[in-house]
C-alpha cells in the first residue's frame, strides 16, 4: 500500500524467446506503453552471447507505481516465446506467479521440451495459442509477439489505448496496413486475455497521479547518453561499433545531421579517439563511445589528451572482460583502466552515472567539464545501464552550458600567448587554433608554458595537470556524490558506483525497514574522488560495504587507497546485475557482526 | 521395482492423488507424472461450496499443500490435456503436442458434469460447477438473496444447494431423473426425502420437463427456464446437476474395452496389461451383480486409487464391490450422504 492509501503496483514481466521471435520488440512495446500509461518502468534486455544469430533473448520489465531502482530477482510473469530458452528461467518466477506460453506448437515435441512440464506447484500456467491467433488475424505467424503482448495486456487489464499508440509509433515508418493488422492482432489477444480467469497473484493497479506536468519518456541508458550529447551541443562524433556502446553511435548518426552536425565511423578505436581529440583541439565538442577492448586501444590517445590538455569525451560501456570477454554480459571491470590506463601520471576525469537520468546528465556535463578543465573525460557506463530502460522525465529547459572554456584575455602588444600558462587555479586560458593573435603549439612531449618541448618543467606541469582537476568537485549542476538513507552515525554504509547503485538503494531500503541503521552513497565522480563526503561517510559508519560487478574490487581498492581504511568487498562477476538479496544479506551480516550477532561475531 | 519405472497418471483428483502417494510409498525410486487439464493442483469439488461461503483464495482449498508434490517427487503437468493414448507404443500425446512415455498408465480422469442431450444447446447459458473458477463465477453472478435454478439434483448439486440456502440465496430444484444421483432411492422413500429438501429451504419442482433456457436481458433476473407444459422459472443462474459422464474420449483407440466407462476387473486393470483405471471413469466388474458397475463417492474413489497403485506395483488386491452408501436423514432432520463426508 502506498502512503496515501492507494493500492500500489510492483509487477515484473520477463519475456523470453529466440532471436527472431520479436522478443525484444515485445518487451519494447510493453515498457513504452506502460510508461505512457504513467507507471514507473525499469527494463533490461539480454541478447544472445554471440551477438548475431539465433540465441536467447530476454526482456525484463518492472512496472511500479512508486519509484524503484532495480529489477527484481524474481519476476511475477514469465512469457515464453520459445520454450527451449525459457525453461531454464522458470525458476525465476515467484511463487503464485504466472508462466504464459504457446499451447499449440506446430510440431510434436519430445517429452520435457514443453515448458508446462517444468512449473513448480506454486506457479500458474496459462497456455495460449499465440501462433493460431496471429495467423487467424494477420494470416501470418509473424505477429506472435504482438499477440503475446496483447494477451498479457488483457490478462492484467492494462489500458488499451497506450498500446495502440505505442504500436502505431513503432510502425510509423512502415505501410499503414502493418500498423492496422498488428493492432488487430493485439486486440484479438487482448480479448482472450481479458476473458481468462486469473489465478496468479499479480495485479496492476491504476498508476498514481503524476506530481509534475512533464511527460515520462521511456529511454535506455545509451539513448539518454545520445540525448545528453545532442542537448550539450555535441559537434562531432567519431566511433567504431562495439557492443554494448554501438547504439550511442547509431542514434547519433540519425540525430546529429538533424542539427547540422556529423557522425563519422572511423576504421578503428584508435582513430576514433584521435579524431575526437583533433576535433577538440579545433574547438569542437567531440566524443567517441566504445567498450573495454576499444578503450584499451585508446590508451595512448588518452595520454595525449591529458598531456596536450585537449577536451574530449569518451563513453565507455563496460562488458565482461578482459579481451573480447563476454560482449553481451555486464560488468564493472574497466574502472582501473579508466582511472589509471595510460602511460605516465595522466590523471583524468571519470564520471559514472547510476541510472538512465544520470546518463543524460553525465553525458551533457562531461562536455562542460572536458572543456572547462581541458582534458579527456571518461563516462563509465556498463551493459546493464546502457541497455536498461527507465521512464524518465527530462527537464523542459536545456540544463547544459554551451561554452565552458576559459577564454584567453586580451594580449598586450607583443605579449606572446602561452597555451599552458600556469594560473591560480592551474587552468590555462584556452585559445582555439585560428584565433587571431593566439598562435601556439601543442605536443605530447612534456613542455613549458609556451607549449615548446621542455623536460625541465615536468614537476611543475605534472602539478598543473593534477591540481587543475580539483575544481571539478564543485562543477555546477551535477552532484559528484550523494548520500541516501540514515543520517549521522550508522551501522553500515554501502558505497557504490554505476548501475549497481540501483540494487544498493533497494537493499538499503529493505535493510532500514528491518531496523538496520544504514546509509548508501553513490559516487559519480570516480576520478578525482570527492574525498570530503567519502571521508565523512567513513567517519559515520561502523562498517563500509562496497558491492561491485568485478572480481578484484576495483572501486574498493580505490577507496581503501584514498582513505587508508578497510572496507568489506562484495564482488560478483556472473555477467548479470547484482542481486539485491546478496547485498542485503551482507548488510545484515555486517549489522549483526557489530551488534554481536551472526556467524562472524562468534568467530 | 526398478528405479526407472515411469508411472503416468491421467487425472489429479481423489483417485489419481491417492494412487500417486501410494506409488511413491511402494516404490521410492520410481518416476511419477500426473497429468491434468486443471491449472490448479487438486481441489475437491466438495470443497467448492466454501467459495460461496466467502473463501477467496484457491490456496485455502487445496487438497495437498504445494510442497506435497515436491516432497513426494510427483511431477504434475497442469493445464495439459490428453489428446490420445498410444497404447502400442506406451505414449500419451498431449494437446500441446508433447509426447509422454509411460511404463504403466493409470487413467483417473474422473467425470465431467453430464448435461442431457436436449439441454446441451443451452450450455452457454448455464453455469458449471467443476472448478474453482466455476465457483467464483457463480458467486459473482448472484446478487444478495439471489435465485439459483438447479436442474437434475445430483448429490453434488444438493451439497451446493444447502450452502446457497445457508448463504441467504434461494434455490429452485427442477428435479430430474438424476435426483439424489448416484444414490438409488426407492420411490417410497423419495417423497420423504423431497419433503425434507423443502424443509431445508430448497424449492423442488417436480414433473416438469425443461425445453429451453433463455437469456433475460431486462428485469431482475438473467435467466429463464422454460417448461414443456408452459410457464417457467426466472433466476440469476441456471446450473445443471445431472450426474457425471466419464471423461475418456482420449482413450478411444487405445485398445481397451469401453462401455460407458473404462471396463476394469476388480484389480482395476483394463483389458490392456499396462493400463489401469480408477475413480469415476471406470466401471468395475461385479461378480455379485454379474455386470460392470460404477462406484461413486469419496471413500470409493480413494480406495480405487490406492488399490490401482498397489496392483501397478506388483500387488494383487481386489476392490470390494459391495456398496452400502445410502442417503439418510441426519439428527438435524436434514438429508445427508456418505458422499459428503469426503475427508
Amino acid at each position: 500500500m502506498a502512503k496515501n492509501g492507494k493500492k500500489t503496483t510492483d509487477m515484473q514481466f520477463a519475456i523470453c524467446g529466440s532471436a527472431g521471435d520479436g522478443t525484444i520488440a515485445a518487451g519494447d512495446i510493453m515498457k513504452r506503453a506502460m510508461a505512457k500509461a504513467g507507471y514507473k518502468v525499469i527494463a533490461f534486455d539480454v541478447y544472445p552471447p554471440e551477438i548475431r544469430g539465433f540465441g536467447k533473448c530476454i526482456s525484463r520489465i518492472r512496472i511500479t507505481s512508486d519509484q524503484v531502482f532495480s529489477l527484481k530477482p524474481l519476476s511475477d510473469v514469465l512469457l515464453s516465446l520459445d520454450d527451449s530458452h525459457a525453461i531454464p528461467h522458470v525458476g525465476e518466477v515467484k511463487d503464485y506467479g504466472a508462466v504464459v506460453y504457446e499451447d499449440m506448437p506446430v510440431s510434436v515435441m519430445a517429452e520435457g521440451s514443453h515448458i508446462s512440464g517444468h512449473l513448480t506447484s506454486t506457479q500458474l500456467p496459462y497456455g495460449v495459442p499465440f501462433r493460431e491467433l496471429s495467423e487467424r488475424v494477420t494470416s501470418s505467424a509473424r505477429s506472435r509477439n504482438i499477440v503475446a503482448v496483447g494477451y498479457l495486456a488483457g490478462l492484467y487489464d492494462m489500458p488499451r489505448q497506450v498500446f495502440y499508440d505505442t504500436i502505431s509509433d513503432k510502425f510509423k515508418t512502415k505501410p499503414a496496413a502493418l500498423t492496422r493488422i498488428n493492432i488487430e492482432a493485439f486486440d484479438a489477444a487482448f480479448d482472450v486475455g481479458r476473458n481468462t480467469f486469473r489465478l496468479d497473484e499479480g495485479s496492476l493497479n491504476p498508476p498514481q497521479k503524476k506530481s509534475s506536468s512533464g511527460d515520462l519518456v521511456m529511454m535506455s541508458g545509451n539513448g539518454a547518453v545520445a540525448k545528453g550529447c545532442i542537448d550539450a551541443g555535441l559537434d562531432t562524433f567519431f566511433g567504431y561499433p562495439i557492443t554494448p556502446a554501438t547504439t550511442i553511435m547509431e542514434r547519433l548518426a540519425i540525430d546529429l545531421p538533424k542539427h547540422g552536425k556529423r557522425m563519422m565511423q572511423t576504421e578503428d578505436e584508435i582513430s576514433a579517439l584521435s579524431a575526437a581529440i583533433g576535433a577538440g583541439y579545433a574547438g569542437a565538442r567531440a566524443a567517441t563511445a566504445t567498450s573495454g577492448p576499444g578503450f584499451a586501444l585508446m590508451s595512448e590517445m588518452m595520454g595525449l589528451g591529458s598531456m596536450a590538455e585537449v577536451p574530449a569525451v569518451i563513453f565507455v560501456s563496460q562488458r565482461g572482460g578482459p579481451s573480447t570477454g563476454m560482449p553481451t554480459k555486464t560488468e564493472q571491470s574497466d574502472l582501473n583502466i579508466a582511472v589509471f590506463g595510460a602511460a605516465g601520471d595522466g590523471q583524468r576525469i571519470v564520471l559514472a552515472p547510476t541510472n538512465v537520468e544520470g546518463c543524460y546528465k553525465c553525458a551533457g556535463k562531461a562536455f562542460e567539464i572536458a572543456e572547462r578543465y581541458q582534458t579527456p573525460v571518461v563516462v563509465l557506463l556498463d551493459l546493464y545501464l546502457s541497455n536498461r530502460y527507465e521512464a524518465v522525465e527530462f527537464p523542459t529547459k536545456n540544463p547544459f552550458k554551451a561554452n565552458c572554456s576559459k577564454p584567453p584575455g586580451k594580449l598586450k602588444k607583443g605579449q606572446p600567448y602561452h597555451r599552458y600558462e600556469i594560473t591560480k587555479d592551474f587552468i590555462s586560458p584556452r585559445a582555439i587554433p585560428g584565433d587571431k593573435g593566439y598562435r601556439h603549439a601543442i605536443t605530447g612531449l612534456e613542455h613549458g608554458e609556451n607549449g615548446r618541448p621542455n623536460d625541465t618543467t615536468h614537476q611543475q606541469m605534472s602539478e598543473k595537470r593534477h591540481e587543475k582537476l580539483n575544481g571539478v568537485l564543485r562543477h555546477p549542476g551535477i552532484a559528484m556524490s550523494k548520500r541516501f538513507g540514515d543520517k549521522g552515525k550508522v551501522d553500515v554504509a554501502i558505497i557504490g558506483w554505476g548501475s549497481t547503485f540501483g540494487e544498493i538503494l533497494e537493499a538499503m531500503i529493505v535493510a532500514r525497514a528491518e531496523g538496520i541503521t544504514c546509509t548508501a552513497m553513490k559516487v559519480v565522480l570516480l576520478s578525482p574522488l570527492p574525498m570530503e563526503p567519502i571521508n565523512a561517510i567513513f567517519e559515520d559508519s561502523k562498517e563500509v560495504l562496497v558491492p561491485e560487478l568485478n572480481y578484484e574490487g576495483q572501486f574498493a581498492n580505490l577507496l581503501m587507497g584514498a582513505t587508508g581504511r578497510p572496507v568489506t568487498r562484495l564482488n560478483r562477476v556472473p555477467g548479470t546485475p547484482m542481486h539485491v538479496e546478496d547485498i542485503l544479506e551482507e548488510i545484515r551480516r555486517l549489522a549483526g557482526k557489530k551488534k554481536g550477532r551472526g556467524s562472524l561475531a562468534a568467530e | 521395482m526398478s528405479g526407472e519405472t515411469h508411472f503416468v497418471i491421467i487425472g489429479t483428483g481423489g483417485a489419481g492423488s491417492e494412487a500417486a502417494l501410494t506409488l511413491r510409498q511402494r516404490d521410492p525410486k520410481c518416476r511419477i507424472t500426473q497429468i491434468t487439464g486443471s491449472k490448479l493442483p487438486f481441489i475437491s469439488r466438495y470443497e467448492l461450496p466454501r467459495v460461496i461461503d466467502g473463501v477467496n483464495s484457491w490456496r485455502e482449498l487445496l487438497a495437498h499443500p504445494p510442497e506435497f508434490f515436491h516432497e513426494n517427487r510427483i511431477s504434475v503437468r497442469r493445464n495439459s490435456w490428453v489428446d490420445y493414448v498410444d497404447a502400442k507404443n506406451k505414449k500419451v500425446l498431449l494437446r500441446h503436442k508433447e509426447e509422454v512415455s509411460y511404463d504403466k498408465l493409470l487413467v483417473a480422469s474422473g467425470g465431467g458434469g453430464y448435461v442431457p442431450e436436449n439441454l446441451r444447446e443451452f450450455r452457454p447459458l448455464m453455469n458449471g460447477y467443476g472448478s474453482f473458477e466455476d465457483a467464483v463465477t457463480i458467486r459473482k453472478a448472484l446478487p444478495k438473496k439471489g435465485h439459483v435454478i438447479m436442474l437434475g439434483g445430483d448429490m453434488t448439486g444438493l451439497d451446493l444447494a444447502r450452502t446457497l440456502v445457508a448463504a441467504g440465496h434461494r434455490v429452485s430444484l427442477v428435479a430430474g431423473e438424476q435426483l439424489f444421483w448416484p444414490h438409488e432411492v426407492p420411490s417410497k422413500k423419495r417423497e420423504k426425502f423431497i419433503s425434507v429438501l423443502e424443509d431445508m429451504g430448497i424449492k423442488v419442482v417436480l414433473n416438469q420437463k425443461v425445453t429451453a433456457i433463455k437469456d433475460v436481458e431486462k428485469g431482475k433476473y438473467a435467466r429463464r427456464v422454460v417448461f414443456e407444459a408452459g410457464g417457467g422459472i426466472d433466476g440469476h443462474a441456471v446450473m445443471p446437476f445431472c450426474g457425471l459422464m466419464p471423461s475418456l474420449n482420449f482413450m478411444v483407440g487405445a485398445n481397451v474395452d469401453i462401455e460407458r466407462g473404462l471396463l476394469v476387473n476388480p484389480g482395476l486393470k483394463t483389458t490392456n496389461d499396462s493400463i489401469w483405471a480408477a475413480g469415476d471413469v471406470c466401471q468395475i466388474w461385479s461378480p455379485e451383480e454379474n455386470s460392470y458397475l460404477f462406484y461413486y463417492g469419496w471413500h470409493h474413489i480413494k480406495e480405487m486409487g490406492k488399490i490401482a497403485a498397489i496392483n501397478m506395483t506388483g500387488g494383487k488386491k481386489k476392490i470390494s464391490t459391495y456398496q452400502d452408501d445410502h442417503l439418510y436423514i441426519n439428527k438435524q432432520g436434514e438429508i445427508d450422504s456418505p458422499y459428503w463426508m469426503y475427508k
